[in-house]
């Protein structure tokens, strides 16, 4: 085998090993859990899966829960983030320059910081326990990052393109609708699916601002099953948890691993 | 035209000033339940615990650690794995996907993965353990040991997307580079030393800031995986600010932790940057030699 084969081998079974594990023990009975080497009667079930799914309120209430989430902090990021990214474009080197640094600097900020200011910015507001709500805090840690990714997708653009539409007489309106979002449309897929994913997984803010069982979001849905104690966890419905709530974002990175990458590298270089 | 920007921009100083500045103002009052969670100015004896709070710098040690080992590691994981994966390979979506997923899963779902896997005496790694050591490790029981699994989640979670940084990287060096120094001579060390790193460096950089930054303030892996313990050795300086807001309720003090730690986090990259930078020129200054 040749060194780069073997580290592929490597590679995988690092990155999928524990994620096996954990679909191994969410078919295997208690028993079969605590004694693997001995002989049962009965070795493999579905009860973890029955007990997640059905439980009150189901399982699947807390993905559609960060579904919903996602989808709406990504619609109002783009929404704030495309004519932020045009406008940062279209600045003198300068000045453009200071709020590339601005961005940089609370892209890096570890946002958890933010949590106790937040916080009483939800009370205040009476933002909590809503999945609406929550899309405003996700849209603004994210503009740092989708700032970045669109200004630069839309200073990559040949200027003439846009002054050949103006002399034709299109308003700025026409000419994102016709011209500017269809060229950059790459761009707005990185930056859609990358703030979905932080969207999906943000844990802090979910954690404070959301107690209403029937509206946690998956991260804190997964943690709460935890509960305090650090000595009875239900691991085998917790596997089975975890393999559910695994699923969708399985797919969606193997959907969508080329603007993933882009967008990521594009951060990076850019950056 | 600048219109455009504000509504971005008001939405960042919503969450990034207000925070801050709030923070700076709680700092210097006392906000707790005492209280009944009013605000009432207390002449900086916020500050004053917090300078004696050896808790609170226990937990920074811990979180230094933590930053440092994690991403040392990642960096030099990842960059070993990005140098042999430079090479035209079949399969390359896959192998982005697969290890895009430990990136990808909110940290709370492996977390307690983790734990489970770390279990004493029912995991795979405790069983592994006592096949051959013949007594149990206890992981996550043993203070000197709790920390390093949290360390092994964030590598296996990170560094697949280390690599995938520093790949970008790699590919943006032209190739004919390397034929000129084979031509002269020169190894496949040397040409890592004198070629790869210098040119990788701000890709090298980039990654390891966003990696400390992010590291340092370490809080969803922590509080699910160990919670902290055990005795507060894996606690990081974002759960004990949690923990002083959510659990003592003394909003006062945990502001007093969050604005302190930036001020912390915010000189500690400064002099990072600084160094890189300098690493930098210097090798841009070797490079034109």
């Amino acid at each position: 085998m040749k060194p780069g084969r073997i580290v592929i081998v490597i590679l995988l079974i690092w990155s999928l090993g524990p994620l096996a594990w954990q679909l191994y023990t969410s078919f295997c009975t208690d028993q079969a859990l605590v004694m693997p080497f001995a002989s049962h009667d009965q070795r493999w079930t579905l009860a973890h899966y029955q007990s997640v799914l059905t439980s009150n309120p189901p399982f699947t209430r807390y993905l559609f829960n960060s579904l919903f989430a996602g989808v709406l902090s990504t619609i109002l990021t783009l929404l704030l983030a495309i004519p932020a990214g045009y406008c940062l474009s279209k600045l003198g080197k300068r000045s453009a320059l200071v709020i590339k640094c601005l961005l940089i600097g609370c892209a890096l900020f570890p946002y958890v910081l933010l949590f106790l200011a937040l916080l009483e910015i939800a009370r205040f507001l009476q933002l909590g326990n809503s999945l609406i709500a929550l899309a405003i805090p996700y849209a603004a840690l994210s503009q740092p990052l989708a700032v970045l990714l669109l200004a630069s997708a839309f200073s990559d653009l040949p200027s003439e393109l846009e002054d050949a539409a103006r002399v034709e007489g299109l308003t700025i309106l026409q000419r994102f609708r016709w011209i500017l979002l269809p060229l950059i449309s790459p761009a707005i897929a990185s930056t859609a699916i990358l703030v979905f994913l932080f969207s999906w997984n943000e844990y802090p803010i979910a954690l404070t601002w959301i107690s209403d069982s029937d509206k946690l979001t998956l991260p804190v849905a997964m943690a709460r099953i935890a509960g305090s104690s650090i000595h009875s966890v239900p691991y085998g419905p917790y596997a089975a948890a975890t393999v559910i709530g695994s699923i969708p974002l399985i797919l969606l990175v193997m959907i969508f691993q080329k603007p993933i990458v882009s967008g990521l590298t594009t951060g990076a270089v850019k950056g | 035209m600048l219109m455009l920007l504000i509504p971005s921009l008001l939405f960042l100083i919503a969450v990034f000033a207000l925070p801050l500045i709030r923070y700076g103002w709680l700092s210097f009052h006392a906000d707790s339940v005492m209280t009944g969670l009013i605000a009432i100015p207390n002449q900086g004896a916020n500050w004053q615990r917090f300078i004696h709070d050896s808790r609170y710098w226990q937990d920074l040690l811990q979180t230094l650690r933590f930053a440092l080992v994690s991403v040392t590691a990642e960096v030099i994981l990842g960059l070993a794995i990005a140098l042999i994966l430079n090479q035209p390979l079949r399969k390359r979506a896959l192998i982005r996907s697969s290890s895009l997923i430990p990136w990808a899963l909110p940290t709370t779902v492996m977390a307690l993965g983790w734990r489970w896997i770390f279990n004493t005496p029912y995991g795979p790694v405790d069983r592994l353990v006592q096949s051959g050591l013949g007594h149990s490790l206890n992981a996550l029981g043993e203070p000197s040991l709790a920390w390093i699994t949290t360390v092994y989640a964030d590598v296996w979670k990170t560094t697949p997307f280390v690599a995938l940084i520093l790949l970008a990287g790699l590919q943006t060096i032209p190739s004919d580079l390397y034929e000129a120094a084979k031509l002269e001579g020169a190894g496949p060390w040397i040409c890592l030393r004198r070629i790869t790193i210098p040119l990788l460096l701000p890709y090298l950089g980039l990654a390891l800031m966003f990696r400390l930054a992010q590291a340092f303030g370490v809080f969803d892996l922590v509080q699910v995986m160990t919670g902290g313990g055990p005795a507060s050795s894996t606690e990081s300086i974002a759960l004990y600010a949690y923990w002083n807001a959510m659990r003592f309720l003394d909003f006062g003090y945990s502001a007093t932790i969050m604005i302190a730690s930036f001020v912390i986090l915010s000189s500690l990259i400064a002099i990072a940057w600084f160094v890189i930078s300098m690493a930098r020129k210097r090798s841009v200054g070797a490079l034109a030699e």
